[in-house]
């Protein structure tokens, strides 16, 4: 447990140098944001409605929106393709330390030195539209929000080191990821809410565990949900179907590895 | 005053001839790893399909958006690409490239050659394939916009034309600018992704700013002009002043960019090894 | 005899951050970075004639690198003033781009990807060299590389020496008044490195060009250069002739020794100085001209395991010069 203490430390510092990087993201991030908000905002003002959404709870969406790709979405599959690519993983395979949790981590830490930077961000945005923003109208629901997060964080890093093992298998690796990334983020509810599809959309997004990601924890937030036990229950078993899958794939990827090399 | 014509004249043939010398050595380069080609087609065409996807299922909600229709909004999400396409014809990927050059002390030649080094840069990675598919979408996703319009004249084509390339000057303008900061703070290769962002958000009308973010929007980080004012004036809904507003835009874009530029490869500390 | 370059009190300061170890060290720097200053170049004055072929010779991190990318136009300095050909090289006129080349051991400047004759091709166009001209340099160029042979291998399948070759072939296609050379035989080994050296003397004897040439090795300059400037620590050490150069401080060798079993008698000093001595190993310093009859004679009498003759380094050519 010690190892993986001191990893969290160093994972730290090393992020703490790109924090340029860091910070050249959210600020491109956030003029997304602030781009949409004042789409949602034009269409209101002309007395349009979108679903049943008021325009500060379609704000709040996007303001949360834009914390929670940062906060719960894991990236780390980009290093873990670097990291299998040139050949670096062969250290792992000589070291005593679980590869699943050396990323999950280093996710971790990732995410809670992150989380740190977008709330400052998301607290300035905020400022410019404190008069459209809605907050949780029970203490319950922030906690069950909390929870969602928390769990969202594990899921996310399941689905993403699922995405790295691919990289024993297939050479364009990068590009598939790319995609999928792009359908990842639609099924989320991470452009629209997903309550806005229509409705053969929606119901393929209610068989896909990519709803939990954003479009689940948003609505607790926004009190569209009071009994979110049945959907935690779904959700816990979308993590343990992931770990398993991750650790099916590790295997057989290490066995691929030793057996052809990449 | 003849003379000076006459040597931007001799200046602007230079260049073009350089540019076709560059692109024929750019294809046969492109050649030995043309792998790739459809792959990036086939995704650029995903990536545009989930932006009209998008914009489709805001307007089963909607009749406009700050007064743009469906069919406009594709003309808007279409002129996204086909700018786009023009960038990677021109400069976009010499500034992919630059962090790397910067890092490992190459952009050396760029400073020692008789041209300017931002010219050359762009040159030195002209791309054809990287938004290839994007670009033939944009094409294909203009054409559908204009066969559902009915105030459409032939007219509107040419200055449609004119307002790409004034919205490229605008995008190579923010360009330079941005990349200026890595002569300043060395081990920055995702300021692109900012640029990334800048076009990303480009395919919203500039019609849905108001206030302070109008003005933003317009004369800092120009978005509300790249796309919206070339489609605007295809679909008939530009005003003169609007117009005008962006030529303005454009130029300032283009020579602050350029001023910048200059000024910040003075600060170029050449990396050895 | 004109001059080709002019330099006085060249100065050249870089600025970089101190970097904070631990965790704290990095959380502070997120608000606060110490500002450090190295000088590379503390007030350098030269001069050089045209159709000189100089050396400048000094320890990595002398200054040597950084005075030649000042005077191509890739570095501003701080201070001073420097002019080659009439032009000042910083402002990068494009008179003056045309009119020199550089070439680095280090950085290919060629397209990795292509063969080196695309390059070659793109470079007239560039410099707008007519075609006459071109294929009168190129063709003169092949002869003297000779890289008819591998002109259309791409780049990266080149050797290192074949890539040098096809370097200051490029370099040279628009017939430079002025060339500036930074470690163009680093990594090469010995055949090719002599062969560089050849070929580039050949060219400042036939096309008279201004070559100025940095090394840290002793033998390129010594075989090329008739003139050497010596720097160290951004300052010039020494600034004259190679000869007075090598008859001062060149002309001993240095003779490393390992014994087979340890050996401590006194009488090693006959053989000559005693630099190192620790264990089993020796270092010892001896006189150039009896370099062959001190090695027959310690191989004869010492029971030596191992030994090698080397060169006196440049570092320490350059500590003599200081200390005197």
């Amino acid at each position: 447990m010690k190892k993986y203490i001191t990893l969290f430390h160093i994972n730290w510092q090393n992020s703490l140098q790109y924090r340029f990087s860091l910070i050249v993201y959210i600020f491109g991030y956030s003029l997304y944001i602030g781009v949409l908000l004042y789409l949602w905002s034009a269409i209101y003002s002309e007395g349009q409605t979108v679903g049943n959404y008021t325009l500060s709870e379609l704000t709040t969406y996007y303001l949360l929106q834009l914390m929670i790709n940062s906060v719960i979405f894991s990236y780390v599959s980009w290093d873990v393709i670097e990291n299998i690519k040139d050949g670096y993983f062969s250290n792992f395979l000589i070291k005593p330390i679980d590869y699943y949790f050396y990323w999950f981590t280093v996710n971790l830490s990732g995410k809670i030195l992150e989380g740190l930077f977008i709330i400052i961000a998301v607290g300035i945005i905020s400022i410019f539209f404190r008069g459209h923003l809605t907050f949780p109208g029970t203490s319950a629901a922030l906690i069950y929000f909390l929870i969602s997060v928390i769990l969202g964080i594990v899921l996310s890093f399941e689905m993403d080191f699922c995405v790295g093992m691919i990289t024993f298998w297939l050479t364009q690796v990068r590009t598939f990821k790319f995609m999928l990334q792009t359908i990842i983020l639609f099924f989320a509810g991470a452009m629209l809410p997903l309550d806005l599809f229509p409705d053969f959309l929606v119901r393929i997004s209610d068989f896909l565990p990519f709803r939990y990601l954003v479009y689940f924890p948003v609505s607790i937030y926004l009190g569209k949900i009071n009994n979110p036990w049945p959907s935690f229950a779904i959700l816990i078993v979308w993590i343990l179907v992931f770990y398993g899958i991750s650790r099916v794939l590790l295997l057989r990827g290490i066995k691929r590895y030793e057996a052809v090399g990449i | 005053m003849k003379q000076l014509a006459y040597n931007i004249f001799r200046k602007i043939k230079r260049y073009l001839h350089l540019y076709r010398v560059f692109l024929s050595q750019n294809l046969k380069e492109d050649m030995i790893y043309r792998s790739n080609f459809i792959t990036l087609a086939v995704m650029d065409i995903g990536f545009v399909s989930v932006s009209v996807i998008l914009f489709k299922i805001i307007f089963t909600h909607v009749t406009s958006i700050a007064g743009w229709t469906f069919h406009q909004s594709v003309i808007l999400i279409g002129s996204v690409g086909i700018i786009r396409e023009m960038a990677y014809l021109t400069f976009r990927r010499g500034f992919l490239e630059l962090g790397n050059h910067i890092r490992k002390g190459t952009f050396d030649t760029f400073m020692v050659r008789p041209m300017a080094p931002n010219i050359h840069l762009a040159f030195r990675h002209i791309s054809i394939s990287e938004s290839f598919g994007e670009a033939i979408t944009g094409v294909v996703l203009v054409i559908y916009g204009i066969l559902h319009l009915n105030n459409w004249t032939w007219v509107s084509i040419p200055l449609y034309i004119i307002f790409l390339l004034n919205s490229l000057f605008v995008y190579y303008g923010f360009s330079l600018l941005i990349n200026s900061i890595v002569f300043w703070v060395i081990k920055t290769q995702e300021l692109n992704t900012i640029v990334y962002f800048f076009m990303e958000t480009s395919r919203y009308p500039g019609d849905i700013y108001r206030g302070v973010g109008k003005f933003i929007f317009t004369f800092i980080i120009p978005i509300g002009i790249i796309a919206t004012v070339p489609a605007s004036v295809l679909t008939g809904r530009t005003s003169w002043s609007s117009a005008l507003i962006a030529l303005f835009v454009g130029i300032s874009f283009l020579t602050t960019g350029i001023l910048v530029w200059r000024k910040s490869i003075e600060h170029y500390s050449s990396a050895s090894g | 005899m004109s001059t080709s370059i002019q330099v006085k009190n060249l100065s050249k300061t870089y600025e970089y951050f101190k970097k904070e170890a631990g965790l704290t060290g990095s959380l502070k720097s997120l608000f606060w970075r110490e500002k450090l200053y190295n000088e590379a170049l503390k007030g350098i004055s030269f001069k050089i004639d045209e159709g000189e072929l100089i050396g400048f010779l000094g320890p990595n991190g002398a200054g040597k690198t950084t005075t030649l990318k000042i005077l191509s136009g890739i570095l501003y300095p701080t201070s001073g003033e420097a002019v080659v050909l009439g032009y000042v090289p910083w402002k990068r006129s494009p008179e003056y781009q045309r009119q020199f080349s550089i070439v680095m051991g280090q950085k290919n400047q060629l397209w990795w990807d292509l063969p080196a004759q695309e390059s070659f091709q793109l470079n007239k166009e560039i410099y707008e060299i007519d075609t006459k001209t071109y294929r009168n340099n190129l063709d003169e160029l092949i002869e003297l590389f000779e890289i008819k042979d591998i002109l259309d291998i791409p780049v990266r399948k080149l050797s290192m020496g074949q890539r040098m070759k096809c370097e200051l072939s490029a370099a040279l296609l628009h017939s430079p008044r002025v060339l500036f050379l930074d470690e163009p035989t680093i990594g090469l080994d010995i055949i090719s490195q002599e062969k560089i050296r050849h070929y580039l003397s050949e060219y400042n004897k036939i096309k008279k060009t201004t070559v100025l040439l940095t090394s840290h090795y002793m033998r390129d300059v010594e075989r090329l250069c008739g003139r050497v400037i010596v720097i160290n620590n951004g300052i010039i050490v020494y600034d004259g002739s190679v000869q007075d150069l090598m008859n001062t401080y060149g002309k001993h060798k240095i003779i490393r020794l390992r014994f087979s079993k340890e050996y401590t008698e006194n009488g090693l000093a006959k053989y000559g100085e005693i630099l190192e001595r620790d264990g089993l190993c020796v270092v010892l310093k001896t006189g150039k001209e009896d370099i062959a009859a001190s090695t027959a004679r310690i191989l004869n009498e010492l029971p030596v395991e191992d030994l090698s003759v080397e060169e006196i380094e440049i570092e320490e050519v350059i500590k003599k010069i200081f200390t005197g």
